[in-house]
């Protein structure tokens, strides 16, 4: 379905061509946005986070109201899962969830268990040999299984996984559908955590740097070798979704997480690799990079021109970022979340003006919240941060106030 | 012996480290001079944190290999470790349960010389203000990755002067988000970006030997 609508009358792209520019480095007619939002729908509507994640018109009538009340934004951003276990499926920890573990109105928390055991580095190896194009699947289900105590191993995970995982995929391609006839493109199809950071994930913190220190090649080896499996799934994914955009979590990555050697020695081939792969497929890839990532900059101008978006959370330096990697790379970010939560709406417009200004210049640049929009930011902040792309982010023409063109739009039942 | 000790740690050297620490034991060193060298590495280890030669890993596994060295030593030690640099009652605050950071810093403080109180995750203002009066820290410290927990770092300050221990206390917050806006939104004293940094802070905070640094402020009156 091609997608025709513009979001405002002085827009001169859709927001899938707006989106496309940018990944390609060309100038857009304007700078295009993409907020994370998720808890905090939940505050603005007036719902509570269990609400949020277990009843699915509720999720996308609060998404509906800040789209309306506070965007419109070019690019959605999904992060929803219909099921507690599919964020397993992506993020390999136990946690506590809202309305199950913790009160309903918290969000979800994430706990540093060692969910991977040191000895499953050279299983991984061995059942990604075996397994292939389906490593993926096979690390996944052993650790979902690892993570609920009600998930059995082997075939019990397959048969309580797979269909969930299906009914939640068939609930996002009805989403977006529903955003593309509203003249909203989405930012990615699919969204796993890199098989690098997985392990730190589901190895945690502590153990995983040991084990970078007592068998790293080990670790960077079978993080290597999920590479066919990752690359198969996400192509799979994002073929389903229509949309040829993944996003690649790299939640430990950072300078924060480790030194640039062990960046570059351990984390950086696997990531290459399955970068490459996507690319190679006609998959643009949006790289999540949390945390400090000035001193792996420079590295990431090995990864291919053009194709990817890098996407920044406010510890960076994404000025440092714009001179680094702005000629090869779409950055995107970075309105901090302290700021979204305690600024006042002038301090976020001045930030706003100063990213699209700098960063922003000749394109390549994508508005967005440092990370997720915080449960607690305040409503006005958000607005201020989305509005700022039609108030200074036209490229070629002056600043001027608009309104979005309304349209009433059908909600995906 | 000790200066051996001390660049062994530094190097985040362990197997060398663990060995030199039982020959000097074997060999009758007063076991207080190795304590005192292994935080000399230990600082050595802060210091190289902060010049961006190590990174947090190095931070991790120096404060293991110190941990394992200072078992060794314990049982030798015949009156205690030597003298403590302060209490320091440390914790993730209300709401939040995201421990690393504030696991890191605890041993850090630890290794430092510091008694350290850890309350663990999602620590009510109560508790803070409890520990205190049982211990009589000088420093409480407080972590928080969401940005929640700014309002519960907020509302532990108040705890604090509500008691009638705000004067009498020093405290300081660190986690992913804080910076210097969230110091000033919540009252506290200082700031730490790192675990190094909140070292650091917290010789300034207890010892009052280092000029107070640009990340810490007067208290709000």
């Amino acid at each position: 379905m091609k997608m025709t609508k513009r979001l405002f009358e002085n827009d001169t792209m859709t927001a899938e061509e707006r989106l496309q520019a940018v990944i390609n480095l060309q100038v857009p007619d304007r700078v295009p946005s993409s907020p994370f939002i998720y808890y905090f729908a939940a505050k603005y509507a007036g719902i509570t986070v269990h609400e949020l994640w277990s009843e699915r018109k509720r999720y996308l009538a609060a998404i509906d109201k800040c789209f309306d009340e506070l965007g419109p934004w070019d690019a959605y951003y999904p992060v929803n899962p219909r099921y507690p276990e599919i964020y397993t499926l992506i993020m390999p920890m136990k946690a506590r969830w809202p309305g199950i573990d913790l009160p309903p109105d918290s969000i979800c928390q994430l706990l540093e268990t060692e969910v991977m055991k040191a000895e499953d580095y050279a299983w991984v190896s061995e059942m990604a040999g075996k397994w292939g194009r389906l490593s993926y699947v096979g690390f996944f289900l052993r650790m979902i299984a690892r993570a609920w105590d009600h998930i059995d191993e082997g075939f019990g995970a397959f048969t309580y996984a797979v269909p969930r995982m299906v009914h939640h995929l068939a609930g996002w391609r009805l989403e977006f559908d529903s955003w593309r006839r509203r003249g909203v493109t989405t930012l990615y199809g699919f969204l796993p955590e890199v098989a690098f950071d997985s392990f730190s994930l589901a190895r945690g913190l502590m153990p995983f740097v040991k084990d970078c220190r007592v068998r790293p090649e080990e670790v960077a080896r079978a993080a290597e070798d999920l590479t066919e499996g990752y690359y198969f799934i996400t192509r799979v994914i994002c073929a389903l979704m229509g949309i040829p955009r993944a996003q690649l979590f790299l939640h430990r990555s950072s300078n924060d997480f480790l030194s640039p050697k062990m960046f570059n020695e351990l984390a950086f081939p696997s990531l290459k690799s399955l970068v490459d792969r996507l690319v190679a497929a006609g998959i643009q890839v949006v790289l999540h990079c949390d945390g400090n990532w000035d001193l792996n900059l420079e590295k990431l101008r090995e990864l291919p021109a053009g194709n990817c978006i890098v996407e920044f959370d406010g510890p960076s330096n994404i000025f440092l970022a714009k001179e680094v990697i702005g000629d090869r790379m779409c950055i995107m970010g970075d309105v901090p979340p302290d700021m979204l939560c305690l600024a006042s709406v002038s301090e976020v417009d001045e930030y706003c003006h100063r990213l699209i200004e700098e960063v922003g210049k000749g394109g390549g640049y994508i508005m967005a919240s440092g990370c997720e929009v915080p449960p607690n930011a305040r409503p006005e902040n958000v607005r201020a941060m989305l509005g700022s792309v039609t108030k200074y982010g036209y490229y070629g023409t002056k600043p001027r106030e608009q309104s979005p063109i309304p349209e009433p739009h059908t909600m995906p039942t | 012996m000790s200066e051996d000790i001390a660049a062994l740690i530094a190097d985040v050297d362990e197997e060398r480290t663990l060995a030199a620490v039982a020959s000097a034991l074997d060999a009758g060193t007063d076991p207080l001079l190795l304590v005192e060298a292994l935080r000399h590495g230990m600082s050595s280890v802060g210091e190289r944190f902060e010049a961006r030669e190590y990174f947090l890993p190095d931070l991790i596994l120096s404060a293991d290999i110190f941990n394992q060295a200072t078992a060794l030593i314990e049982p030798r030690l015949e009156g205690g470790s030597g003298p403590s640099r302060g209490g320091v009652v440390i914790g993730t605050v209300q709401g939040d349960i995201h421990d690393i950071g504030k696991n890191i810093v605890a041993t850090m403080l630890r290794c430092s010389g510091y008694d350290v109180h850890d309350l663990g995750v999602d620590v009510p203002p109560a508790a803070f203000v409890g520990k205190v009066k049982e211990t009589g820290a000088g420093l409480v410290a407080m972590s928080g990755l969401l940005t929640f927990a700014f309002d519960s770092m907020k509302e532990t300050v108040q705890a604090f002067a509500d008691a009638g221990l705000r004067d009498s206390v020093k405290m300081m917050i660190g986690g992913g988000p804080v910076n210097e806006t969230v110091l000033d939104y919540c009252g506290a004293d200082a700031y730490g970006k790192d675990p190094s940094e909140a070292i650091r802070l917290a010789g300034a905070l207890i010892d009052a030997a280092l000029p107070l640094g640009s990340q810490t402020r007067s208290r709000p009156t």
